[in-house]
């Protein structure tokens, strides 16, 4: 079976600095993925390339049998490739909902014409993704804060927001950066049971960058093993991460 | 075009540039390590140049004396707006404080229209004929202006690269965040660099003072070619805005035969788009940091 | 006296729709546009010579609109490759470099010895005096209609992509929208609004010349919008009538204070209008819309 989302030899610097060393990836279809490193290892860089932000100076990025290395990030999303950052960027100054519906893909609505002419298609559109919106955002537990500016949320909020976004795109593969950071304990079980729904019921594969090891050692079935630009280890969570290798190079040998 | 004439509008370019790479320098600085574009610039540059005209009306006729005093000036006003301003903008998007330059500009040129009136202004010097050697024309006052100009510079590097505060300046300007991390006091050296571009904006507003006259809005005019000038050399590099300044100056004065010479500010602005657009960073500038 | 404020209306509202222009760059979608005056300058001159030259009044304000659009066009696409700053020393560049060539292209446009005799905007009609007051009417609607698109706008899901494209554009990439159509149309829309001001402008003071095209305009408008607060049509309304209040404000009181002349009082006029830039920057940052990049 070949993998949904891959990278091939992947590298990339900053300033003569190698951030990204011959990196290569694979994430199977409704795969359950993670990312973990030191802080620097090139994590969140290799997320940018892979989603689009960032160019590689070289390797290849494929996802659904199309490659994508030259892509702009807004054609990968439109491809079915999602992703989350780090802090939060929600759209602050607008609601919840409105934060959903920005992201629902839309033909007429977002035209300069649509604002003009043709106000009854508009509205068609406006209801139906109003109902799928208020669908996900249920889902993901926003209904209380649905009318509020995204900006006034907490930090837990906020991640699932972006997720709640990157599934009206309706996503086949979503990347997220550090879901559980800043987050309280009972939303980090909250956002890890979403996650596994969404893969059981939704099939959207994950890859997961995150620093919470119990919690992502729960959740994915495959994980990876970043330092200093180059993957260490890969393979089942909890054999990887009792590896002497991957151990030394978390606490520098000591136990 | 003769030969002769294309060595006097290079003559007179490189002078011009010399003196546009003074506020250039100043703008590059104040992007460097507090990146924002100072709109106020061009407003430091007239402010500094009234008051040297006023030492030397109040002093005699002592040109260095009127320098003296629009150096003070210049420092002051450009420490005063930081310390009430600037400061308090920091840690805002770089919009705020260029708005609010903008607003220390206006400020700035309407108290001294207020005070000192509108009148045009022009620097007591002793009136020398130009050297000509065979059709090329050479003003000793220019050399005098690209002279201060050059020491200007040649402090400003010696500063940048043999002192502590500048060597801080430069750490600040390169990774504020490991800066801060090393234990640099920021408001210290931000203090310094405020004093050292007022510095800057005052030599350069007296030297185009005493190359032409002062008008309120001498400083204004300039800063469109300031900006270009610090374009084309690259942001955050001193030497490219030395660099730029000269470049721009020539290109100026070259094209007066073909557009007028009215039209040299438009110059600078077709440059500063050409550079935008084809190669951000400048000649000698660092990162992509048009987008 | 009524004919006093009928004037002062119109000013106000010439003003208004500058406004809301402006907020739909800057506020709406996050385009810092400080070359306002431009395109108002673009609309009051195109208006002008075409009516001077024997057009009538409604085609040579729809040129005038149209022309101010179309060179916002290229600005426009700056604008994709230019950060905040950088677009806005550009674009106030670009407005000095409008007022160079509106001075030196005196076979055009008379430079600064100016362009007199601008037929007025009902004149035509014979009305008279009255012709104020249609004036007046004419440019409320036109406001109306302005504020009635905005207020549509902003709900709609082209104003909230516009939005979303001024909260954070890195995002709006990641979910897989272009912000480079919209923000090209945001600007040419803003700018044709401002070239319609322009024309009744024009055709309101008959006369014209690049002294009243400064920069300052321009700064007239942002701390119009900020006053009466960024983001909202509403505040571009209210800002829009403060600002009139100020400009007028400050006429009257030259009447009142002895001895200051009409050079001093457009000082005083430049320094409220720095002080005020300052404070509101500095005070009231809701004013300013925190963008984050």
């Amino acid at each position: 079976m070949s993998a949904l989302l891959a990278a091939a030899g992947v590298r990339k610097s900053f300033d003569g600095f190698l951030v990204l060393d011959d990196v290569s990836f694979a994430v199977p279809e409704r795969g359950l993925t993670g990312i973990v490193g030191t802080n620097g290892a090139g994590k969140s860089t290799l997320f940018a390339v892979v989603s689009g932000q960032l160019e590689a100076d070289g390797g290849r990025v494929t996802f659904a049998d199309a490659d994508i290395t030259g892509l702009p990030p807004t054609r990968r999303a439109r491809l079915g490739l999602g992703r989350t950052f780090q802090v939060p960027r929600e759209f602050a100054h607008l609601t919840v909902r409105e934060n959903f519906l920005v992201a629902a893909r839309r033909e007429y609505g977002e035209t300069l014409r649509s604002v003009f002419i043709g106000w009854g298609r508009v509205r068609r559109e406006e209801r139906a993704l109003r109902e799928r919106a208020d669908a996900w955002i249920e889902f993901l537990n926003l209904k209380q804060v649905r009318g509020k500016p995204a900006g006034t949320l907490s930090g837990g909020q906020k991640k699932l927001l972006e997720l709640g976004r990157m599934l009206m795109l309706e996503p086949k593969c979503i990347l997220l950066d550090e879901p559980f950071a800043g987050v309280n304990p009972v939303l980090v079980g909250e956002i890890s049971t979403r996650i596994r729904e969404l893969n059981a019921t939704h099939g959207i594969a994950f890859v997961i960058i995150e620093h919470h090891l119990e919690a992502l050692k729960a959740l994915v079935g495959h994980l990876y093993v970043m330092d200093q630009g180059r993957i260490i280890a890969d393979g089942d969570p909890t054999a990887v991460l009792a590896e002497p290798r991957v151990l030394e190079a978390y606490m520098g040998g000591v136990i | 075009m003769t030969l002769v004439d294309f060595c006097n509008l290079l003559i007179n370019g490189t002078i011009e540039g010399l003196l546009i790479a003074l506020p250039a320098l100043a703008l590059t600085l104040v992007m460097g390590v507090a990146r924002f574009p100072n709109a106020a610039t061009g407003d430091y540059m007239t402010v500094a140049a009234y008051a040297g005209i006023g030492v030397q009306a109040l002093g005699g006729a002592s040109i260095i004396l009127a320098g003296l005093g629009a150096i003070a000036a210049g420092s002051a006003i450009a420490v005063v707006f930081y310390l009430w301003v600037l400061r308090a903008l920091r840690g805002r998007p770089p919009v705020a404080s260029l708005v609010a330059s903008i607003g220390i500009a206006f400020f700035a040129r309407s108290m001294l229209t207020l005070f000192v009136g509108h009148d045009q202004q022009t620097f007591a010097v002793p009136l020398v004929r130009a050297w000509n050697f065979g059709g090329i024309r050479l003003l000793p006052t220019d050399l005098y202006v690209a002279a201060v100009a050059l020491l200007a510079m040649a402090a400003l590097f010696a500063l940048l690269h043999l002192t502590p505060i500048g060597r801080q300046m430069r750490a600040i300007a390169d990774n504020p965040d490991l800066a801060r991390a090393c234990g640099i006091r920021s408001g210290r050296v931000l203090l310094a660099l405020w004093a050292v571009v007022g510095v800057l904006c005052a030599l350069g507003g007296m030297m185009f003072g005493v190359k032409a006259v002062v008008s309120p809005d001498l400083g204004w005019e300039l800063l469109i070619p300031a900006f270009a000038a610090m374009i084309l050399g690259g942001i955050g590099s001193p030497a490219g805005a030395v660099a730029g300044g000269v470049l721009l100056g020539i290109a100026s004065e070259l094209s007066v035969p073909f557009v007028g010479p009215s039209y040299k500010i438009a110059v600078a602005f077709a440059l500063l788009l050409l550079v935008l657009l084809l190669r951000p960073r400048g000649l000698f500038g660092k990162a992509i940091l048009a987008r | 006296m009524t004919a006093y404020l009928v004037a002062v209306g119109i000013i106000a509202l010439i003003y208004m729709l500058l406004t809301i222009g402006l907020n739909l760059q800057y506020g709406y979608t996050g385009l810092i546009n400080f070359g306002v005056v431009a395109f108002f300058a673009i609309g009051a001159y195109a208006s002008a010579l075409l009516t001077l030259a024997g057009w009538p009044l409604l085609p040579a304000f729809v040129v005038a609109m149209v022309a101010a659009a179309v060179v916002a066009y290229p600005i426009g696409l700056l604008s994709l490759r230019l950060s905040d700053d950088y677009l806005a020393v550009v674009t106030l560049g670009f407005s000095e470099v409008v007022r160079l060539v509106i001075q030196q292209e005196r076979w055009l446009t008379h430079g600064v010895q100016g362009l007199p005799g601008i037929p007025r905007i009902f004149h035509s009609l014979g009305v008279g005096q009255y012709a104020e007051l249609a004036t007046l009417a004419a440019l409320a609607l036109c406001n109306l209609a302005a504020i009635g698109l905005m207020l549509h706008l902003v709900r709609s899901p082209y104003g909230r992509l516009i939005q979303a494209i001024r909260d954070d554009e890195v995002a709006v990439e990641a979910i897989g929208k272009d912000p480079r159509r919209l923000k090209v149309q945001v600007f040419m829309l803003g700018s044709g609004l401002a070239g319609l001001a322009g024309a009744f402008y024009a055709h309101f003071i008959t006369y014209l010349s690049p002294d009243q095209f400064l920069p300052l305009v321009t700064f007239y408008v942002w701390i119009a919008m900020i006053i009466g607060g960024t983001g909202r049509t509403t505040g571009a309304v209210a800002g829009s009538l403060i600002l009139m209040v100020f400009l007028e404000g400050s006429r009257f009181a030259r009447d009142w204070i002895p001895g200051v002349s009409e050079v001093q009082m457009a000082s005083v006029r430049l320094a409220l209008v720095g002080l005020a830039l300052i404070l509101f920057t500095m005070y009231r940052p809701q004013g300013m819309m925190g963008v984050r990049r």
